[in-house]
């Protein structure tokens, strides 16, 4: 039994009128020979907003890649909500979504339905309130509760992407939706800021910046709408990844003469040492299940990605597509890793396979690095210089559908996806 | 004044084999600052005429002139050019070359005699190699040098090392010849130096 989990905030309230009684999963999303599935997004009636939530519903879905919105022209049937299978079995259409849209003072009520044609029932049903001014991730909130039912899981629909941008020898911070819209600064800025790390509940942001000479990581709060530094010295101290109790964090480090990793605990302020090389230890990403953790040394002579235990244990080299390999992403799953790796000069986006150690090349175009899985590892966010600036780009995990999301001529990078 | 201090350059690089203090007399006519201060000049302070003693052995006369608002980073562009030369490195490597030891053995033998200067040593990286793995490659690079001219006798409390990474560019063209000139150690002048 899947049960709705349903966030009361004061953006955004939503309540069902029904609650769906079924927990069946209509597709397996992670089968190889997925059909995207053919499905009717009507306008939604009573407003010149229902067209707009309709079109971000259609194209959230289409971008998904598991479902195929049909063009409008082909729809016969009435937009009132009333259903008659027979009406779009011969077109192919498998689902339909009709709805209707109400002002109620500075709110926006939407009523959304979903049909199912081969089963010939309506299975969705739901209310849903905002501000006006919420529309777009009202509607991304639909686009999600739609292919939640159908697949059984969460979408990245309502997702966001951080990355930084360059304006004038001055790097901020900025978050956007996952497909570019409503960017907003954080209001986070210095003339040098890397490597962006998301806690797993999405309200901090780890990152590192060098400001007096120094390289510090500081650690930024939406919540409480602070910044903090957590810990710099003379050496270069990089962000890695959260760990999953979210108190603690890895990252690299030169403060004992050479970079290694180590954990810092946020509450004791203790630091860990995990690697003792001679070499470059750097870009430490923790694994899904918070057991291993993937990074980049030079040992071997030239950068590589490397796995092990948090302990130690276990180390082993998975990348070996070229002799530059850096970058890593863990694939939400756990069973692959996306990283960039140099062919023929230039910096592309590579998955590899743990288990089986089989990599694929997804980009070919210009320079491709900085690779970031979206939370259902459907999607992965990377830069891109194929345009001539550097620029953050999304895919699929295939490699399908790549598309630039951050503004036009802004030179940005750095992306990471958020985990919800 | 550009002449002044090569001459003074010059000066100690003779005097060089055994280290030397500089002392400077604080000039007459700014009582009000802090007299007692031992070596180098205070800041924003204009040099009025007068000698400067190097040592005890040697003394170079020099003829001062007013340097505007000096700032203790602010060498002469032609001490620059003779000492703190950029040293450079092959791609994805941080061993310091052969030809770039001379280079360090300058850098230290000044530092050794002029125990006044504190440097910030800039490890730097050329756009082909991702840009978080080059903050590790800059910082291999900027603790190389500094390595080196700690094994030439600097003490390492005067050198401070950060990496920039790919992030600072000096030349900006996708050329070999210009991706070289980015793969540098690089040296600021953070304390003293005049």
């Amino acid at each position: 039994m899947k049960r709705f989990i349903i966030t009361i905030t004061t953006l955004l309230v939503l309540f069902c009128l029904s609650t769906t009684s079924s927990a069946r999963v209509y597709l397996d999303i992670t089968s190889p020979g997925l059909r995207a599935i053919p499905i009717a997004v009507y306008d939604l009636l009573g407003s010149p907003a229902g067209k707009e939530i309709r079109n971000i519903i259609a194209r959230d879905l289409k971008f998904s890649g598991v479902f195929l919105p049909v063009d409008k022209e082909a729809y016969i049937e009435t937009p009132l909500p009333v259903f008659d299978p027979s009406n779009w079995t011969a077109l192919g259409v498998e689902l339909v979504v009709k709805g209707s849209v109400t002002k109620e003072g500075d709110e926006i009520v939407v009523v959304v339905y979903l049909f199912d044609v081969i089963e010939a029932r309506k299975i969705l049903q739901k209310k849903y309130r905002a501000k006006e001014k919420f529309l777009i991730p009202l509607s991304h909130t639909i686009s999600n509760d739609i292919y939640l039912k159908i697949t059984g899981k969460e979408s990245m629909f309502k997702t966001k992407i951080a990355f930084i941008g360059e304006e004038k020898s001055q790097r901020t911070i900025y978050i956007m939706d996952w497909d570019g819209k409503r960017l907003m600064s954080t209001g986070i800025n210095a003339p040098l800021i890397m490597s962006l790390h998301w806690s797993k509940d999405a309200s901090r942001l780890l990152y590192s910046s060098v400001r007096g000479l120094q390289w510090g990581i500081y650690l930024a709060d939406f919540r409480k709408k602070k910044e903090t530094l957590i810990y710099r010295s003379t050496a270069t101290n990089i962000a890695g990844d959260f760990l999953p109790d979210g108190n603690s964090f890895l990252f690299s480090s030169s403060r004992k003469g050479s970079p290694d990793l180590y954990i810092y605990h946020l509450n004791s302020k203790r630091i860990e040492r995990i690697t003792w090389k001679r070499g470059i230890e750097i870009s430490p990403v923790i694994s899904p299940d918070g057991k291993r953790i993937a990074f980049v040394s030079d040992h071997s002579g030239t950068p590589q990605i490397y796995i092990m235990g948090l302990d130690g244990r276990g180390l082993r080299r998975i990348s070996f597509s070229s002799g530059y390999c850096t970058s890593p992403s863990w694939s939400p799953a756990g069973d692959s890793i996306a990283y960039s790796g140099m062919v023929g000069g230039k910096h592309q986006i590579f998955v590899v396979d743990l288990e089986s150690g089989d990599y694929i090349q997804l980009t070919d175009q210009g320079n491709n690095e900085e690779p970031s899985f979206s939370p259902d590892g459907r999607f992965i966010t990377f830069t891109s210089d194929r345009e001539g600036y550097k620029r953050i780009y999304i895919m699929r995990a295939n490699g399908e559908a790549q598309q630039p999301v951050s503004p036009k001529k802004m030179r940005a990078f750095g992306p990471k996806w958020s985990p919800k | 004044m550009k002449r002044l201090l090569f001459l003074i350059v010059s000066g100690l690089i003779v005097l060089s084999c055994t280290p030397r203090t500089v002392t400077t007399p604080q000039p007459a006519t700014m009582p009000s600052e802090k007299k007692a201060t031992t070596e180098g000049m205070e800041k924003k302070q204009p040099i009025e005429k007068g000698t400067t003693e190097i040592g005890g052995e040697e003394v170079a006369k020099i003829e001062t002139a007013e340097i505007q608002e000096p700032t203790a980073a602010e060498l002469s562009a032609k001490e620059r050019e003779e000492i703190l030369k950029d040293i450079h490195f092959d791609f994805d490597k941080y061993n310091i070359r052969d030809q770039d030891k001379p280079i360090l053995r300058k850098i230290a033998d000044w530092l050794l005699s002029r125990k006044d200067v504190k440097l910030v040593i800039e490890g730097h990286c050329d756009e082909r190699g991702t840009n978080e793995y080059n903050l590790g490659l800059g910082d291999k690079r900027a603790t190389a040098t500094k390595d080196y001219l700690v094994s030439l006798g600097v003490p390492e409390n005067r050198l401070q090392t950060v990496s920039y990474g790919e992030e600072r560019p000096l030349c900006t063209e996708h050329t070999e010849s210009c991706w070289q000139q980015n793969r540098r150690a690089h040296f600021v002048v953070i304390e003293g130096g005049r």
